[in-house]
């Protein structure tokens, strides 16, 4: 691997990120703007931002990683990350957006009238944010790492402070350019490696016979290779974080306010779908190319494969090439989604954390817009804190707390505050304290070092299976006994969610 | 400002209890909940049958290296694909028209 090479590529991406992001700034001028590019983004380009900033390290680096290590059971990552786009789409989108919230805690405070609830899925947003960044700085650090030696902190920081800036400077519309321009790219870079090494063996069939000698039991479902105990829980633990958790992820939720309208809305997700589709295609492909080529990365943990399989497979300038060309969809990656979800958790600390706050302290002399910069520089702050101080676990395997920690908190929320009439204020507000700090325990667990086998690891590694259940269980049974508890304005609500967006109901919208 | 509020929460309550639009929540609910525990269904049975159904699951077609679980998993894929699809066309037809309905009969005659 030639670290010259793939510095300029990865210094082509950034220029190319803060380029785009100061051609947005330009035409960037008001709120809406910042939050939701005006509602005025169409469904290609937005369905291009969105599978852009989906695609995070986890897929990048870490499906192919993960399936290197643990053999087949880990194509379910990226068949979940898929499913939970229409999970979102049919049970969530549509009311949501009727609801006029930007933001989940807009949404838990206009449906439940209650500044609580709002608090503390404000915190909430935060916590599930700085578990999904997480990764994306690991996955930073590692691959600046792989290419030059360099220490880890190296990478993070530069993604870090390039995230900032960008968002600081454009809001939502310059990251919508971004990352449609980033879905690209990471798309060529993934895939041209795997195109060129078929071209040039003619015989692709041959390296799948061979696999089947060398590592059957890897081959198969359910395995247990790489010492993943009760494979079937974990899976269906798995399926279930990922298909409810997608709808309560901060930086997803907010893309589909930037379309015009709900047909449009859902047009997108058609398109978003087979993007997705076909980028999950190649990162199998990695992990299966891997276990011929780079056997030695299953016992470092197999998240440097798709940086590390060109030069392996082509020693010598064609590597070099395909490996800065991944180096740079790999920064891609990195980059947009963490623009993304910094933009979604800076947006709920500046509206429910700072801006109250920076109107005592100033007298209300401060620009709106300066607010939600500063909030973006915290919003990295923090989970470039955690960074620091935790231990790499699989970058996928990170992700997928995120998820179960939404698919625990949100996901209840959102289903049943959507659909059900008598659901409580403190049912709502229950429902989030007793899921949330389930999942976040086992994150914790997991992030500072894992149980070593059987059901206690397997329950922790995967907790959505028993903390989405109880979430759901605990919302149930509060509200239930506390039917006093019911917002007045439920009717309201439900009229406002379940009735067309073109009705002119007033949906207490806040940018307008 | 009393005086429209108070108008404001009949409004509300009006629609709500109207039969159209508990027809079109109705609809909307039949449509989407058997659709999602449908799917849902068919995920979770995958796992299953990759466990418990190996013979058939390890299945060659045509003699090649084409199993029968690598054409199902292919058709996750293209099952959440087709999924979407129907979902949207049938958005597109039972539902934005009668919430059309909907809209002109709260807010009067049509413009």
């Amino acid at each position: 691997m030639s670290p010259a090479l793939s510095l300029t590529a990865i210094g082509l991406v950034v220029v190319a990120t803060i380029g785009i992001g100061l051609f947005g700034l330009r035409i960037s001028r008001t709120t809406s703007d910042f939050y939701v590019a005006s509602r005025a983004v169409s469904p290609r380009w937005n369905a291009s931002a969105i599978s852009g900033e989906y695609l995070s390290a986890a897929s990048f680096l870490g499906v192919a990683g993960l399936v290197l290590v643990n053999g087949a059971d880990m194509l379910w990552f990226s068949v979940g990350y898929t499913v939970g786009y229409l999970m979102l789409l049919v049970l969530v989108a549509a009311p949501l957006r009727r609801s006029g919230a930007y933001t989940l805690p807009d949404f838990a405070e206009t449906r439940f009238e209650s500044p609580v609830v709002r608090r503390i899925c404000a915190g909430l947003v935060v916590g599930i944010g700085t578990l999904y960044l997480l990764p994306q700085l690991h996955g930073a650090g590692l691959a600046v790492q792989t290419v030059t030696g360099a220490p880890p902190e190296v990478g993070a920081m530069i993604v870090a402070v390039i995230v900032v800036i960008n968002v600081a400077a454009g809001g939502m519309r310059s990251i919508t350019f971004v990352q449609a321009f980033q879905y690209w790219l990471k798309l060529t870079a993934l895939a041209t490696p795997i195109f060129v090494i078929l071209l040039v063996w003619h015989q692709p069939v041959g390296v799948l016979d061979s696999l089947h000698g060398a590592a059957a039991d890897w081959a198969e479902p359910l395995s247990r290779a790489g010492g993943r105990d009760h494979p079937l829980y974990a899976t269906y633990s798995l399926l279930l974080a990922l298909c409810f958790g997608t709808m309560g992820l901060p930086h997803v939720l907010v893309r589909f306010y930037t379309n015009p309208d709900g047909r449009a809305a859902r047009r997108t997700t058609v398109v978003v779908l087979a993007l997705l589709g076909l980028f999950y295609l190649f990162p199998p492909m990695y992990a299966v190319l891997g276990r011929t080529f780079a056997p030695d990365l299953v016992s470092a943990g197999g998240d440097t494969v798709v940086l590390e399989l060109p030069g392996r497979v082509f020693p010598g300038t064609t590597g070099d090439l395909l490996g800065a060309l991944v180096a740079a969809g790999a920064f891609a990656a990195f980059l947009s989604t963490s623009s993304g979800l910094t933009v979604a958790i800076a947006g709920v600390i500046d509206q429910d954390l700072l801006r109250s706050r920076l109107h005592r302290w100033t007298g209300g002399d401060y620009v709106a817009v300066n607010s939600f910069r500063i909030a973006a520089l915290i919003a990295m702050i923090v989970p470039y804190l955690a960074f620091t101080v935790t231990g790499a676990l699989s970058l996928a395997d990170t992700v997928g707390l995120a998820f179960a920690l939404a698919a625990s908190t949100f996901c209840p929320l959102l289903v049943l505050g959507i659909w059900w009439r008598r659901m409580s204020t403190t049912g709502a507000a229950a429902g989030l304290v007793v899921g949330g700090i389930a999942a976040s325990a086992a994150a914790l667990v997991n992030v500072s070092g894992a149980p070593q086998g059987g059901w206690p690891r397997a329950l922790v590694g995967q907790p959505a299976a028993w903390t989405m259940p109880l979430a759901f269980l605990t919302v149930i049974v509060v509200s239930k006994l506390t039917p006093d508890r019911i917002p007045a304005g439920t009717a309201r609500s439900m009229v406002r969610l379940h009735t067309p967006e073109a009705v002119d109901v007033d949906r207490g919208l806040p940018y307008r | 400002m009393s005086d429209m509020r108070d108008r404001d929460l009949t409004t509300y309550r009006d629609v709500q209890l109207s039969p159209d639009f508990s027809e079109l929540r109705r609809r909307f609910r039949r449509f989407v909940f058997p659709m999602t525990a449908l799917f849902l269904v068919w995920y979770f049975v995958y796992v299953l049958l990759a466990d418990y159904a190996h013979g058939f699951m390890s299945h060659k077609i045509g003699g090649g290296n084409i199993t029968v679980a690598l054409l199902f998993g292919l058709g996750q894929f293209v099952s959440t694909f087709a999924i979407t699809m129907i979902y949207v066309r049938w958005a597109d037809r039972r539902i934005d028209p009668d919430a059309e309905k909907l809209r002109h009969q709260i807010e009067g005659a049509p413009q």
